[in-house]
């Protein structure tokens, strides 16, 4: 070990280095584990029934994606401040149908850009009064949005409607339907990969540049690592926690409106009931529950497997039901992992 | 902010500083000043109010009452980033470390917030977060390569944790670097090591303010002494002017002499008895034994094996080789509550996470280990028979309160203390293994406890007193085991024995190492 020369009075040996074992290295990147079973999944599947590389599941899984994945790179940013959010389902819940019945009641000449802001901007306020209170009330986040998800959803379903809405503006079934790739089946139908697919690697890219390059990202680590500490260093952590909420609000405003383009109509009972599963994929992709951990890629990686689990046993002759029985033990098994790598050091 | 009154020449001034917590008053108009270059010791009991100034000065807490004054202007409260601009840095006692960063972000993030003033929505600049923190790491001496600079602080070990806690200090233009207790777990060499690093900054004009319980260490480091009692500052002075004597004086009120405890002897009959015990590579070929009423210290190194041996003993860590005997009966501990059920109680290092439940009351810890005692016929706890029980432990350990429904957050680290040690006597074990019973813990509290301590082994407990306070081994125990590497290498009588020598065997080999 090499020391400075003037300081051999001060000095003191460096840690010894961690031996670099495949087990070191699943330990640091949790979500390789993931990865991994992803790829044993991808592949074995392929093997058994090749038509899971065919365009047409694959388009669907790509879709299918998208509003899991949104959800999910909020929740990593919540996992990441070290809380939980269990109401950014009704927060897009309750924005996509107001703003949908909205458009169609007052304003059906609506720009599309301009209701893709809204409901970013409106799921951004809801989330926004998240974090006020996370900060205000200091409790701990899972209580008040399990307040808020109530409230909201409530607030949704008293005040601004119960009833399907089936007959969606021409502009946001356009969005829903514009295509970025087609491809000709061997039936002959077309399927097509909608351009709103991309919305979900954009904003991985937009997420992973605001918690790796800026020195926000690092405040809502600092927060998740040691909240205490953090105020003490002088992070403030009011903005933090709002910002985080807010963030999180304006991803599942975005991945509300993307919902009902999708499904070409609003229903106010939809999304909310999917937290878990969201949440699922964000710890599957290696971040802590009790905070201050994981990745974008991870997140990823975590949605990308919940979707296969759910779209792919079908194509090997599991019922779908088996497949929460299959997310289940894999999280068990990601645990049981983790906690026995823990015990041997 | 405005204009002070009378300017003061000092970098840091308080001046009437009150502080309340509800009805708690913390601080009773304190006044004293910082200047560059110094070395402060701020000394006083738990409870004195000492981390509570040093909160206000780093800009945590908003005194109730009074002006800081910094670098001639006055603020009514200052505000942690406004704390850290001014140069103000501080390593806390937990250090304060966020453990899923790593070293480089934990070191040199501050500087770009601060220098941001507390904005976040900003680029990072990680060229300059990588320079800062590698040159920090370097003037701490420590070697900044990437495997160092990439760990999370959370794998380091605490000696360098440490270090990279005052990295941080550094990494910014510091003017006053606090300290909260520095030396409290680390060993002889590592002490000195922080020493000759104090040194160095004050050479570079920085002021270093220690908060600390351990006079020896601030008569070697000298500088000024700042003297707390009840909420106030009692003394301010150069340290070589006060004696020991005064110094306690001063912060107990009252004269506490440096007696050895130990008076009683054991009884002949061997309690406890380990015989080329080994436990990974942690210790080997250990061979020791407690006789009944007999107070046995064990201390050594950090790594040299004294904490494993201590968690053996008390089956929280399996042994891979040798044999263990109670009361002349070979035995096997599986786990820590075997080893309760065999009569073995082990009072933790970590009072804080590891021995209380933080939240709950007095009575609430103090039965923990009596429920089985204390039911009633329907299996329910009988409330008056706890409560009488727990009012036993209290009077016996001298708490400074009867209030046995406070929670015990609200106590001082002492207190906190004696109900822990307190707790084994509610099933009166025959062997308490204490791992550092007094870290933290202010002369007042200890006396306390070496009492409490002396009182247990004359009703025929037989104790284990694992620890670093080496006047502490010599006051209180029959027999000091030295560990150095793994094994056992002295047997000294602890009444006839010294610290120069405890420390040449704790050392053998290392200093020859170090050369």
């Amino acid at each position: 070990m090499t020391m400075v020369q003037d300081m051999t009075d001060t000095a003191i040996p460096n840690p010894p280095r961690k031996e670099r074992s495949l087990g070191q290295l699943f330990q640091r990147r949790p979500e390789l584990v993931s990865l991994s079973i992803l790829i044993v999944i991808c592949v074995t599947v392929s093997i058994i029934n090749p038509a899971f590389l065919q365009p047409s599941s694959l388009i669907d899984m790509g879709r299918a994606s998208v509003v899991t994945g949104l959800f999910a790179l909020g929740v990593f940013a919540i996992l990441a401040v070290g809380g939980i959010d269990v109401s950014f389902t009704a927060i897009a819940a309750l924005s996509m149908y107001s703003l949908t019945l909205f458009v169609i009641n007052v304003y059906p000449t609506a720009p599309m850009t301009l209701v893709v802001v809204t409901a970013i901007l409106g799921g951004a306020g809801l989330g926004a009064l998240n974090g006020w209170l996370v900060n205000l009330l200091q409790v701990p986040s899972l209580i008040v949005t399990i307040g808020t998800q109530y409230l909201f959803r409530g607030f949704l379903l008293a005040f601004i409607g119960t009833v399907w809405l089936m007959e969606l503006p021409p502009q946001m079934i356009a969005f829903g339907k514009a295509p970025l790739l087609s491809f000709e089946t061997a039936n002959g139908a077309v399927v097509s990969l909608p351009i709103y697919f991309l919305v979900f690697p954009a904003a991985a890219v937009v997420t992973w540049m605001i918690f790796n390059m800026t020195l926000m990202g690092r405040a809502v680590f600092a927060t998740g690592g040691k909240a205490d500490v953090a105020a003490r260093l002088g992070y403030d952590q009011r903005t933090v926690h709002i910002f985080v909420f807010a963030f999180t609000g304006a991803l599942a405003g975005l991945a509300g409106i993307i919902h009902v383009c999708a499904n070409r109509m609003a229903n106010p009972f939809d999304l909310v009931g999917t937290e878990i599963e969201v949440i699922a994929a964000v710890v599957l992709g290696g971040a802590r529950i009790t905070g201050g951990t994981g990745t974008v890629f991870g997140t990823v990686t975590g949605v990308l497997l919940i979707t296969v689990v759910n779209n792919s046993l079908v194509l090997v002759g599991i019922p779908s039901t088996w497949q929460r029985v299959v997310v289940g033990a894999f999280i068990l098994l990601a645990a049981a992992f983790f906690v026995t790598r823990q015990q041997k050091q | 902010m405005s204009q002070s009154p009378s300017p003061s020449t000092h970098f840091l001034e308080l001046r009437g500083i009150h502080k309340r917590f509800g009805g708690v008053h913390a601080l009773r108009g304190v006044d004293m000043m910082i200047d560059p270059g110094e070395a402060y010791h701020l000394l006083g009991e738990n409870g004195c109010g000492k981390s509570t100034v040093i909160k206000i000065i780093s800009g945590v807490h908003m005194p109730t009452e009074g002006s800081i004054i910094l670098d001639g202007r006055t603020y009514h409260k200052l505000s942690p980033i406004q704390a850290l601009e001014a140069g103000i840095e501080t390593v806390y006692q937990d250090l304060s470390l966020l453990p899923n960063l790593t070293v480089e972000e934990n070191v040199a993030l501050g500087q770009q917030l601060v220098s941001g003033k507390g904005r976040l929505l900003r680029r990072l600049d990680k060229k300059l977060l990588s320079e800062t923190a590698s040159e920090a790491i370097r003037n701490v001496g420590l070697v900044p390569d990437r495997a160092l600079m990439t760990s999370t602080t959370a794998d380091l070990p605490l000696a360098i944790r440490q270090r990279v806690a005052i990295a941080r200090a550094i990494a910014s233009k510091a003017r006053l670097v606090i300290m909260d207790e520095p030396t409290t777990s680390l060993t002889r060499h590592e002490v000195d090591a922080l020493i000759e690093l104090v040194a160095k900054l004050r050479s570079q004009n920085v002021a270093v303010l220690f908060v600390t319980h351990k006079l020896e260490e601030s008569y070697r480091i000298g500088g000024q002494v700042i003297v707390f009692r009840d909420g106030q500052c009692v003394a301010q002075g150069q340290i070589a002017d006060y004696s020991r004597a005064d110094l306690s004086c001063l912060m107990t009120g009252r004269e506490i002499e440096a007696l050895r405890y130990r008076t009683a002897a054991p009884q002949d009959e061997v309690m406890f008895k380990m015989s080329g015990a080994a436990s990974g590579d942690a210790f080997f070929d250990v061979s020791l034994s407690v006789k009944k009423g007999e107070i046995l210290g064990i201390t050594g190194l950090s790594d040299s094996g004294r904490n494993e041996l201590a968690l053996a003993m008390a089956g929280h860590r399996g042994l891979s080789a040798g044999t263990m005997e109670i009361a002349g009966q070979a035995t096997r501990l599986t786990s820590p509550a075997d080893a309760i059920d065999k009569g073995i109680g082990y009072v933790p290092e970590d009072r804080l996470s590891e021995g209380l439940f933080i939240d709950k009351t007095i009575y609430e810890n103090e039965i923990t280990l009596i429920f089985d005692q204390i039911v009633n016929r329907f299996g329910m706890i009988d409330d008056s028979k706890g409560r009488a029980a727990a009012h036993k432990i209290s009077e016996h350990m001298n708490l400074n309160t009867s209030d046995i429904d406070l929670p015990v957050s609200a106590l001082s680290g002492g207190n906190q203390q004696r109900v822990l040690i307190g707790r084994w006597l509610s099933i009166e074990p025959r062997i308490l293994v204490l791992h550092g019973p007094t870290v933290g813990v202010d002369v007042g509290s200890k006396d306390a406890i070496y009492r409490a301590v002396q009182a247990m082994a004359e009703r025929g407990i037989s104790l284990v007193i694992v620890s670093d306070d080496l006047p502490e081994l010599l006051q209180n125990c029959d027999r000091i085991l030295v560990m150095n590497r793994g094994r056992v290498v002295d047997d000294l009588d602890g009444a006839t024995t010294n610290e120069e020598r405890i420390y040449r065997s704790m050392l053998a080999n290392h200093l020859e190492a170090a050369e």
